[in-house]
């Protein structure tokens, strides 16, 4: 029996719906499972992200309409997984889809029956902090945006009373008959991305978890939200008044074996520090403090975001944990804790306590762990290994996300896309077999006169709260060729792109501007729509009258409905000039270029390859392995070789990888789909043809030369030691001292390095196991998160010292004595040491910056290569095409860069597995005849796209050669560089053309033309 | 690696904030664990812990800070221990001389599962003539109770329990006080031992190694058939509650003895400690302990306290009935064997 090209995902959070996207881009099938009414999951709680602070429902909201709009994905939710058998390849699932009592075909989500509804149920969103109704939509984004009853406070279904939503429902949605159904699925592989559940603080009594005015993180999550049940500003829940006093409690079901949960949760310190900074932004007389035991700031930027927290918002951080949430005899709450620093108790009075859950397991885990035979480790994650992060024990199933271990949003979309490359692997013989094109209504003809439209967007109370939307609404009526005006609560959902098309067929429209937000995450949206109501989707406009006007001008009500007004007057005047655009096509050679021979880059290599295509691997160095061939044991116990070993042979045997060690790339041209590079392999070259290159290039431990007397005898870095317990000691040590942040987290490198504390305690407890010597290890915070937290914990058992030093007062080394200032003693130490170990960080290559530049790439501040989108597009570079993973993005542990490098192999299978692809639309085009040839452009074009070639002028009766600019449709961006600079104007950007600018611009100066 | 797991402490200081004794002192067991475990130190906090057992409850790695307060004084010498030391002094003695036991009067069942033990009362009638509590009641009482239930029990010939000394460091006299009391209990071919006193109870069923069941005479005392209508508070003796985790049997014998119970501000699992346990202390800050408990217990209303240990009873009666009282209290505090047999008697 041959495999079925489908897949089943299950759990619709930001894991499945990226492993969605990717395998129903790649041309598989996907049915993306949840139990919820809606997809989403937990992200879509989520006020603003850390640490670049993104709308997480502005940047979320997209891909959620993507996922329900994607032909290939079928979404299948408010349903459970009944039984599954089978194998890889030939799963059968059976499911339970629960009934809604509300047919999912006829409702058309207008919340009638919402606002009709008398009966009120805790607001599970909201976490609980304010009430929806028996039948609701469970948040405005919703997607699919169909209501749902919950049939346990129906007063229909309890008492037959009641019946008021069928009554008021025009569509006859509502089917109070309508009954469970089971469904049977055929998929060739499983991908499980169940996520987790807050921890439950009911189990901690003595943090008063029942007191109105003690709240998780969820709940002050959902209370800082524009969305939620405050609009987002902080007031407290018992009497609904501003606090003053805010304290954070940490590790609140994390750090904690006495209640079952030893790990560390990874996310709630940065949580914390973003949700105090927010609440700081909303009302700067919040005085907040966050008890912790040791900050894990530990991923790109963080560092960074904890230090602003400290220096820019006055964030106070304690560290001590303390016992409970105490309420004196006036009502007032406060804290008692240990200040360690001076060996004194104190109280704090809090008004608002911020219990800083865990993420446990969610239930649907266990249950799906035991009925697909797959183990759970002791925290109740599904057990993966370092160099199999993505697979379970069971083949043909997956796992991604937090159901693998605790991890944050961008860890979580690589691994989505990481496990969408390994079914999709095990599927390659079926692509394209289950799918359908998305057949869009073929364009019509657009006539002279422009008949436009206008929505006006509320975005909830983001832009409602501050401009008068009905009076733009009005005033856009009054505009030039518009024939309809009206507004929306969030013209991104579903039903009012429903509402767009439905008005562009019936008011016969040929121009359509949403005032709503920004292009960046929303015009793609819009213009598919136009695409469903058959009209070009560049005749699309956008007035952003949210981060442009509502967002900067929120005191200033009747100047921002003034200056939305103004906006929308552009927006419109520049749509008149609109005209219809298309797109070309370009082939594309379906072959891979991995540019780095470690772990990431092998593994990237090895996955793009077992999809079915071609990959050239580059490497520097003689051998392949990486920085991975220094480390000499991994955090589970193996020996590295473990997996680098099978990996090279993997590599080399494989029929599709063809490796070149001891070479770089010398040369790059073209574009995405047709790359064309030399390499040189001391000095011999190789001309290949790729169409997509992933960047793994790796760091290095830095050579910590000027800290802590690095040079002199007997002091060494991590690497060295792990050289030395493989292969012996000179001399075995006695006293051995390890210094944490040794180069990182100082003025001159900012950055924590993420790995060296687990690194350490990894090599700790090696040195305790193998040697009799003693180990003192002098750090900051222990940064030791999400399952290695056990390594901290094993290294103290051992007896390894662990001694906090702080930024003010390093520990110095003189010959063989360490001083460090001991804060808990208040006095300076010093140890003998017969070996001083400097913990120090990884940096990125210098040779980035070549390569930067032949890509035309950007690197972050830190020399690392910076990602498109720090939270959702982690292993892809803005430019397409280009791709990175491992620690060429940052440092990380040797699981996070594999599951990065398969991410990056999923994306670059998405692009070699069409023949051909399409190109922008809005790009720069050359008007020759204007053209001088002087070659400004190429040099301002950030993406190589303009070329000048040799043209033959014939201009009557003279002939002659020049140079004319041409710009490549495949690489241009639009971004308009090269038409500011053109000196003579030739150059015009489609969809920004000078007319169109000019028009805009007059408009705000209050001119409205009407275009003849 | 010690069995107190110390190494694993992270410094996070919910100890030293949720020490009773630290409402009364400077002691931190964070600090202590800090000193000891990094840099070998001895610290004075050690012989102040009441050994209650609120910290290990909360602490959340685990840490048992019980068991390194007691590796932690083993085999050193505190020169201030309560009472001049008398009764680990008694006890040494009891240790080393054949045949010498607290029971004086063997009882011999034949054919009773059972043995009763009343521990040391008739020593602290000897050396507390003067905190105002007939020690000696509480085995009577509890003879009267279990004989009550159906259950004639034994009397063994048992030396001091080894409880006191075995917190205050002396491990070999407790060993020998095991090795001699192990014999008599295995050889008795008893089932269950029965104990009133909560430091007796804990350390049979927790620190010896008996063939015999070990339970709390709490566990016997539901069926008084008493219904005597008053309202009482329960006093949680550390060694009852959270050293074997026994809250409820106390209650439910109260209940059902027709007693209104009413909970004091810190009970059962957080529990405020009477102030001294093992008699390792007896200074101001274990008499300000005191003060604290008392002042809830006075808070409920209740006219009386009960408990279920010696030593609760000693030290909260002993600062109710000083002569020059700095704070006047109206509440008795009696055992639960004691009250429980008087209702029987009223009956």
């Amino acid at each position: 029996m041959g495999k079925v090209g489908a897949v089943a995902i299950i759990g619709a959070g930001i894991a499945g719906i990226q492993s969605a996207l990717d395998l129903a881009d790649g041309g598989f099938k996907v049915y993306l499972i949840d139990s919820k009414t809606t997809i989403g999951g937990r992200m879509a709680q989520l006020d603003k992200t850390f640490p670049t602070l993104d709308c997480a429902m502005c940047i979320v909201s997209p891909k959620l309409v993507e996922a329900s709009r994607h032909p290939n994905i079928d979404l299948i939710l408010y349903s459970d997984v009944t039984s599954v058998s089978g194998t890889e390849g030939n799963f059968k699932l059976k499911l339970l889809k629960k009934a809604r009592y509300v047919e999912e075909d006829k409702c058309t989500g207008c919340g009638i029956c919402v606002e009709k509804c008398p009966s009120k149920v805790p607001d599970e969103y909201n976490a609980g902090l304010s009430k929806r109704k028996a039948i609701y939509l469970a948040f405005p984004q919703a997607v699919p945006r169909v209501m749902t009853i919950d049939a346990a406070h129906c007063l229909y279904l309890t008492k037959e009373k009641c019946g008021v939503c069928k009554k008021v429902c025009a569509a006859g949605a509502v089917n109070y008959e309508q009954k469970d159904r089971e469904i049977e699925l055929d998929v060739g592989s499983i991908i499980l991305a169940t996520g987790f559940t807050p921890f439950d603080p009911l189990l901690l009594k003595q943090y008063k978890p029942t007191h109105p005015d003690v709240i998780t993180s969820m709940q002050f999550e959902r209370i800082l939200s524009a969305s939620g049940p405050t609009q987002g500003h902080v007031l407290r829940p018992s009497d609904g008044k501003a606090p003053k006093y805010i304290g954070f409690i940490q590790c609140i079901g994390s750090r904690n074996p006495h209640i079952g949960r030893s790990r560390c949760s990874s996310v709630c310190c940065m949580q914390a520090i973003k949700e105090a900074i927010i609440a700081r932004e909303h009302d700067p007389n919040l005085d907040i403090t966050i008890f912790n035991i040791d900050i894990r700031a530990f991923g790109k930027g963080f560092e960074e975001f904890y230090s602003r927290a400290k220096k820019e918002f006055g964030i106070k951080f304690i560290t001590s944990r303390p016992p409970e949430v105490q309420v004196d005899s006036a009502g007032k709450m406060f804290v008692r804790y240990e200040d360690l620093n001076e060996g004194k108790i104190k109280n704090m009075p809090l008004d608002l306590v911020v219990l800083s859950v865990g993420l446990d397991p969610s239930p649907e885990t266990k249950k799906l762990a035991s009925m697909l035979g797959l183990d759970l480790d002791e925290f109740g994650n599904v057990t993966s290994l370092i160099d199999h992060p993505l697979e379970t024990n069971a083949p043909g199933i997956h796992a991604c996300g937090v159901v693998q271990g605790p991890k944050d949003i961008p860890d979580t979309v690589a691994q989505g896309s990481g496990a969408a490359a390994k079914a999709s692997a095990l599927l390659a013989t079926e692509r394209g077999t289950l799918i359908k094109e998305k057949i869009y209504p073929k364009e019509k003809a657009i006539p002279e006169q422009p008949r436009i439209g206008v929505m006006v967007c509320h975005c909830g109370i983001n832009i409602g709260g501050v401009v008068n939307v009905p009076a733009v609404v009005e005033y856009a009526k009054t505009l030039p060729n518009v024939v309809h005006s009206e507004e929306a609560i969030y013209a991104c959902s579903k039903d009012n792109q429903e509402k767009i098309i439905t008005l562009i067929q019936e008011k016969n429209l040929n121009r359509f501007v949403v005032a709503s937000c920004t292009p960046r995450t929303h015009e793609q949206l819009f213009q598919n729509t136009l695409k469903d109501a058959a009209l070009n989707p560049y005749l699309f406009e956008f007035a952003n009258i949210r981060e442009h006007c509502s967002w900067v001008h929120m005191n200033e009500k009747e100047k921002a409905t003034q200056k939305a007004k103004d906006i929308v007057r552009m927006g419109v005047a520049k749509s008149n000039l609109l005209a219809p655009l298309s797109t070309s096509k370009v082939p594309v050679t379906q072959t891979a270029l991995v540019i780095g021979g470690g772990i990431a880059g092998m593994t990237c290599a090895l996955d793009i390859a077992n999809n079915g295509f071609p990959v050239f691997l580059v490497e520097k160095e003689e051998k392949l392995g990486g920085l991975l061939r220094h480390v000499t044991s991994l955090e589970d116990g193996r020996r590295s070789s473990d997996i680098i070993t099978p990996l090279i042979r993997n590599v080399m045997s494989h029929p599709r990888i063809q490796v070149f060690t001891g070479t770089q790339l010398a040369e790059l041209k073209g574009y995405v789909g047709n790359f064309e590079g030399t390499l040189d392999t001391k000095g011999t070259k190789h001309e290949i043809k790729f169409g997509v290159a992933v960047i793994a290039t790796g760091a290095n431990e830095l050579v910590p030369s000027g800290y802590y007397n690095y040079g002199a005898r007997n002091i060494i870095t991590q690497l060295n030691l792990e050289n030395a317990l493989e292969n012996g000691f000179e001399k075995p040590p006695e006293n051995v001292v390890m210094i944490q942040c040794a180069g990182a987290r100082v003025p001159e490198r900012p950055y924590c390095s993420r790995t060296c504390c687990v690194e350490a305690v990894k090599n700790a407890i090696r040195i305790k196991k193998e040697t009799k010597a003693s180990v003192y290890v002098l750090y900051r915070d222990m940064r030791t998160y999400g399952v290695w937290e056990k390594l901290y914990r094993e290294a103290s058992s051992l007896g390894v010292v662990f001694l906090r030093y702080s930024e003010e007062k390093p520990p110095v080394v003189k010959d063989s004595t360490v001083t460090v200032h001991d804060l808990l003693i208040g006095d300076d130490i010093e140890i003998e040491a017969d070996l001083i170990v400097l913990s120090a960080p990884m940096v990125a290559p210098a040779s980035n910056v070549e390569l930067a530049k032949l890509f035309k790439v950007p690197m972050d501040k830190n020399g690392f290569f910076l990602e498109a989108h720090a939270k959702l597009r982690p292993v892809e570079f803005a430019t397409t095409g280009v791709l990175l993973c491992g620690t060429a993005q940052a440092p990380k542990l040797i699981d996070e860069g594999i599951a990065q490098a398969s991410g990056a192999a999923a994306k670059a299978c998405v692009l070699l597995s069409k023949v051909e692809m399409e190109t922008d639309a809005m790009i720069a085009v050359v008007d020759e005849k204007l053209c001088i040839g002087c070659g400004t452009c190429v040099k301002v074009c950030p993406f190589n796209a303009p070329q000048l070639i040799e043209v033959e002028v014939n201009a009557e009766e003279v002939v002659y050669l020049a140079k004319k600019s041409r710009i490549n449709p495949a690489m241009c961006k639009g971004c308009g560089s090269c038409a500011a600079s053109c000196p003579t104007g030739a150059i015009s950007p489609r969809g920004f053309t000078a007319p169109q600018i000019k028009a805009a611009v007059r408009a705000f100066s209050g001119i409205v033309e009407v275009p003849s | 690696m010690a069995a107190s797991n110390v190494q694993s402490c992270y410094q996070c200081g919910k100890c030293t904030s949720i020490c009773p004794m630290r409402r009364v002192s400077k002691t931190s067991p964070r600090s202590s664990i800090y000193n000891s475990n990094v840099y070998g130190l001895d610290t004075k906090d050690i012989w102040t812990c009441l050994t209650c057992g609120l910290c290990p409850q909360e602490c959340p790695q685990q840490v048992d800070f019980l068991s390194f307060v007691k590796e932690e004084r083993e085999g050193k010498k505190y020169e201030e221990i309560a009472h001049k030391g008398v009764f680990s002094e008694t006890a040494a003695l009891m240790s080393k001389l054949n045949g010498s036991s607290v029971v004086t009067q063997e009882q011999k069942s034949e054919n009773s599962n059972y043995a009763y033990f009343p521990g040391c009362v008739d020593f602290l009638d000897l050396f507390l003539h003067d905190v105002g509590v007939n020690f000696g009641e509480i085995a009577t009482s509890s003879m009267k109770l279990l004989n009550h239930a159906g259950i004639k029990p034994k009397i063994l010939p048992l030396k001091c329990c080894g409880h006191d000394v075995l917190w205050q460091g002396k491990k070999d006299v407790f060993d020998r006080l095991v090795k001699y009391n192990t014999k008599v209990i295995n050889d008795s071919g008893i089932e269950t031992l029965i104990l009133s006193c909560a430091e007796c109870y804990r350390t049979f069923a927790k620190d010896y190694n008996l063939k015999p069941k070990v339970v709390h005479i709490s566990e016997f005392l539901k069926g008084t058939g008493a219904n005597h209508k008053s309202t009482v508070t329960f006093h949680d003796p550390c060694r009852l509650g959270r050293h074997m985790g026994q809250y409820d049997a106390p209650r439910e014998a109260l209940k059902a003895s027709g007693a209104e119970l009413v909970e004091m501000a810190h009970n059962k699992g957080d529990a405020m400690c009477c102030g001294v346990s093992s008699f390792m202390n007896c200074n101001e800050q274990t008499k300000a302990m005191r003060v604290l408990r008392l002042d809830e217990a006075q808070a409920t209303g209740a006219k009386t306290m009960i408990t279920t240990c010696t030593k609760c009873l000693a030290h909260l009666n002993c600062l109710k009935n000083e002569k020059e009282a700095a704070k006047k209290y109206d509440i008795d505090i009696v055992d639960l064997t004691v009250y429980l047999a008087r209702q029987l008697e009223a009956k």
